[in-house]
């Protein structure tokens, strides 16, 4: 496949991820658009990303014991991720004391962070779930199909 | 005990043992260290399913309320397309055709139960209320799986050789999908109507997108601190060449075992 038509592909696959989205984008606002949603959006989004980011720092903290196996365990690396990881709690718990500006329908900056901990949980699980059911759909079609033979053709 | 402190022992210290566990499992070379991690993560499963007994006063219990109602769907989808998928054309470890049969009635008990948590009798409420990550779960899940499902379709079509029949099944799966979704913006559930499911698709798009950011810029000050790491360390000592000596004595070795018949 040539450089061209692969970027192409890649641009096509990422139109058809986004499709859906985007059509049902369409018909919300068709319907009248839960337009006020856009402001509470935000909030959900910084929290979502501030979480993610903070998780996935002590994530690869774990996985940096794997690395430093055969490195003979050095320190630089765990206490840079684990600067990166503290970071990212001392950023969400900074924009959380700023009022409004990320809190959710909770009462205090602990409610919240707590409350972010476990929506990010549960997300977790509708990703994992999601990604396990169209990686199952997708080889279930595959495997559905005849057994294809392969036909060598002598030049 | 006060809330904050039975809520730590029987939601947070359950819900630390199923990571861990899953590490341990994962990573243990012994048996008993795998059967140890397994054990961890059974136990933090049940401990926190029980949660809305255990620690009812704790808004943290919902997460192991909705953990309990989505368990029976998600592994009948799960174990539905593991039996479909693998009593077709696999190579290896092929199950009986009959399996496939039970395989698809699986998937479709558990699609009939996840829809019917919306519009039947069944969604999940606690004290009067629906669970608020029910609100959180149902549309991500339902959102990221018909985008999934239309990109892999696209990348079948695409990248694979013949797959137009495999395309199209995918692309009717994200169909199917993208239609519940409409549904759920258009038609009241029995406990959560249209505009609320329609508010909550909105979150869950914010939701995706973030986790999305934040997990990327997460590698990628993985991969700097990796980088910066590497790139201070010295150079590794080389060695001196190998004197005269040394090589006389490969030399020899190499003459010894080279010969042998000759082509003709």
């Amino acid at each position: 496949m040539s450089d061209g038509k692969l970027v192409v592909t890649w641009r096509a696959m990422l139109v058809a991820f986004l499709l859906p989205l985007v059509s049902l984008w369409a018909l919300d606002l068709t319907l009248g658009g839960s337009v006020g949603a856009g402001t509470d959006s935000l909030p959900r989004f910084a929290n979502a990303l501030l979480t993610s980011y903070t998780l996935g720092s002590l994530l690869l903290l774990g996985n940096l014991f794997f690395y430093a196996d055969s490195r003979q365990r050095p320190l630089a690396p765990l206490i840079g991720m684990l600067a990166a990881a503290s970071i990212g709690l001392l950023t969400t718990v900074f924009l959380l004391n700023q009022g409004d500006l990320l809190m959710e329908d909770n009462g205090s900056v602990r409610a919240q962070v707590l409350y972010n901990l476990v929506h990010m949980f549960v997300s977790a699980g509708a990703i994992l779930l999601a990604l396990g059911l169209a990686l199952g759909s997708t080889f279930a079609t595959i495997t559905a199909q005849k057994a294809r033979r392969t036909i060598l053709e002598e030049e | 005990m006060d809330a904050m402190a039975e809520a730590a022992v029987w939601f947070w210290l359950p819900a630390v043992l199923m990571p861990l566990g899953l590490w341990i499992s994962l990573s243990s070379k012994e048996a008993m260290g795998r059967a140890l991690g397994r054990c961890l993560v059974l136990l933090g499963f049940v401990g926190v399913v029980l949660t809305p007994w255990t620690v009812p006063s704790s808004p943290s219990s919902e997460a192991g309320h909705l953990l309990g109602f989505i368990v029976g769907p998600s592994a009948l989808l799960l174990v539905g397309l593991y039996l479909i998928a693998f009593s077709g054309n696999v190579p290896v470890g092929r199950l009986p055709k009959s399996d496939r049969r039970l395989g698809v009635g699986a998937t479709m008990i558990g699609v009939v139960w996840f829809t019917g948590m919306h519009w039947g009798d069944f969604t999940p409420t606690l004290n009067g209320e629906v669970n608020r990550y029910w609100l959180v779960f149902l549309p991500t899940f339902l959102l990221l799986m018909t985008c999934l499902c239309s990109g892999a379709a696209l990348c079948l079509r695409v990248i694979g050789v013949q797959r137009s029949t495999e395309s199209n099944m995918l692309w009717f799966v994200s169909g199917f999908v993208f239609l519940l979704l409409v549904l759920g913006m258009t038609i009241d559930g029995h406990a959560v109507d249209s505009a609320s499911f329609r508010y909550h698709l909105w979150l869950a798009g914010s939701d995706l997108l973030g986790t999305a950011v934040g997990l990327s810029i997460s590698i990628l000050v993985f991969g700097l601190v990796i980088y910066w790491h590497e790139r201070g360390l010295p150079e590794p000592q080389s060695v001196k060449p190998p004197t005269d000596e040394e090589l006389n004595f490969v030399a020899n070795i190499v003459a010894a075992n080279l010969g042998g018949a000759e082509d003709e």
